[in-house]
């Protein structure tokens, strides 16, 4: 056939093209992937320190693959991330355990907190624990009075979510008034601010869509600092796998994490009335054993 | 978010560069595979299949993609993944069933009429194959303009296998995606505008292209 010459051209077209412009989109930079919780990227905490960054490594591009814990943990084992930002110790003790993850260190904390329709028909707002929290919403979804809305996409703090049901004792699987939305924190938040429900949250995505006016009919009904079972802890670690460059400027960024905690409970401090994260400086210890007390505490499944 | 109208710029940039490659890149094997097609006389299961592919979840093709191109895959020694290239070479795939029907199409009306008739008349076969592909020319053209548009609207290919990293592999339907999980629906609203007018403005361009061609 003489159709190989016009296939030839169009090929060797393509071909001069892609490689090309390829040099143009890709700079000669050291690509460090970084798989994170969605919570630390939405916030742009991430490009901010990532910027900080870049100005002294100018030769570094961090790549920040926004995804669940549960699903970034998994690219860490198929090693397709050098590095992990998390929040759901559980999960995270699995993957240590695996062998995946690495040179953990706890960089920040805040806490999750739950919100719900302003009249509060659960009545949470007296609760001293989160726990009691949930039984209230339990008791009064199945009176029909209440909603609740799960993340249900195996995120941090959809897991949280489940190991506080299961310190109740109780089991919304399935109930009528349980949905899940398995959707990201903000759309969960938007979901139940439509349908009038109860949801999990941390306190900075919260705040972060209140100021911007998308929930109205939300606010928090509990927040408790002293509550142990409301921490949520971030944590950065190293994956096994990865090596060389990579490797190598993925250290420098985590060593850049814990000496530049202040960056991050400064961050959006000027923008909402209270910080969206606080540092771990100074309350490590306290917070490690949280950390194992949640990690050991219940046995999740595993993605 | 953050909309400032340098990235805007650049998510826009983006599409148009990755989903234009791909588009080249596929009919670059799916024109000819269409041509040779159009001479076979019973195509009937072959097109059945090929037409059937038409409709493959970009999700899907994304997932298989992923495991294709991950560090523990079979192609992990490539490098390609989290980068343009992987987001060109999935979508340039996603496409070719799209461009082959309906090139295929476009082509089959026009091919062994115009093959004989220029035979007769003395042509070379490259000489004949040039006539064919000129006379269906409108039709080819519109094959590629929809395999752009299906290319750039996608969403699970480029999320999959590009990761959505800002500055690098964010295009316009992943920024779209962002917008809605992180509730900004007006900035993603603003993005489904842009691409709706790129591809539009693509479609009509190519017909005056081919229009002032025909004249």
């Amino acid at each position: 056939m003489p159709s190989w010459r016009i296939i030839a051209i169009m090929v060797v077209l393509a071909t001069v093209i892609a490689a090309g412009s390829a040099q143009m989109l890709l700079p000669n930079k050291v690509r460090v992937r970084i798989a994170t919780t969605t919570s630390l990227y939405a916030t742009g905490l991430l490009d901010y320190l990532a910027e900080k960054f870049e100005e002294e490594h100018p030769n570094v591009r961090l790549e920040f693959i926004a995804a669940g814990t549960g699903a970034a943990l998994r690219y860490a084992e198929r090693g397709d991330a050098c590095m992990i930002l998390a929040h759901a110790p559980s999960l995270e003790k699995q993957y240590i355990e695996k062998r995946v993850l690495e040179n953990g260190v706890i960089i920040a904390y805040n806490y999750f907190v739950i919100v719900g329709p302003n009249s509060d028909p659960a009545e949470i707002n007296g609760s001293s624990k989160i726990i009691e929290a949930f039984k209230r919403i339990y008791s009064a979804g199945e009176l029909g009075e209440a909603f609740f809305i799960s993340r249900g996409d195996l995120s941090g703090t959809h897991l949280r979510e489940q190991e506080i049901w299961k310190r109740t004792g109780l089991n919304p699987a399935g109930m009528d008034w349980y949905r899940q939305a398995a959707a990201g924190m903000e759309q969960t938040l938007i979901i139940a601010n439509e349908l009038s429900a109860y949801s999990l949250t941390d306190a900075g995505t919260y705040l972060r869509l209140a100021r911007e006016g998308r929930v109205p009919r939300l606010s928090i009904l509990y927040a408790n600092p002293e509550d142990p079972d409301a921490i949520n802890i971030y944590s950065a670690y190293l994956v096994r796998g990865c090596s060389g460059d990579e490797r190598r400027y993925a250290t420098l960024f985590l060593k850049f994490l814990i000496e530049n905690q202040r960056m991050i409970g400064g961050f959006g401090k000027g923008e909402y009335e209270q910080p969206l994260f606080h540092p771990a400086e100074g309350r490590l210890m306290e917070l490690e054993d949280l950390w194992s007390r949640l990690a050991s505490g219940m046995e999740v499944d595993n993605p | 978010m953050s909309l400032a109208f340098s990235e805007i710029l650049d998510v826009t940039i983006r599409s148009l560069y990755v989903s234009g490659l791909a588009t080249l890149l596929s009919a670059s094997w799916s024109i000819p595979a269409a041509y040779l097609l159009s001479f076979r006389r019973r195509v009937g299961v072959l097109e059945a299949v090929v037409e059937s592919l038409v409709g493959m979840p970009t999700v899907l093709l994304g997932l298989l993609l992923y495991m294709l191109l991950s560090s523990s895959g079979p192609l992990g020694f490539l490098k390609l993944l989290y980068t343009p290239h992987a987001i060109i070479i999935g979508q340039s795939i996603l496409i070719t069933p799209l461009i082959i029907s309906t090139c295929y199409r476009a082509l089959r009306v026009v091919a062994a009429p115009y093959l004989e008739l220029a035979l007769s008349m003395g042509a070379s076969r490259p000489q004949a194959m040039m006539l064919i592909l000129r006379e269906s020319a409108p039709g080819v053209a519109a094959s590629a303009v929809m395999g752009f548009s299906r290319a750039v609207g996608e969403l699970g290919i480029a999320m999959m296998v590009g990761g959505n990293i800002k500055g690098s592999t964010m295009v316009l339907t992943t920024a779209i995606a962002l917008g809605v999980t992180r509730g900004e629906f007006e900035a993603a609203i603003i993005l489904g505008i842009i691409l709706l007018a790129l591809t539009i403005a693509t479609a009509v361009s190519m017909k005056i292209l081919m229009g002032v061609r025909a004249l």
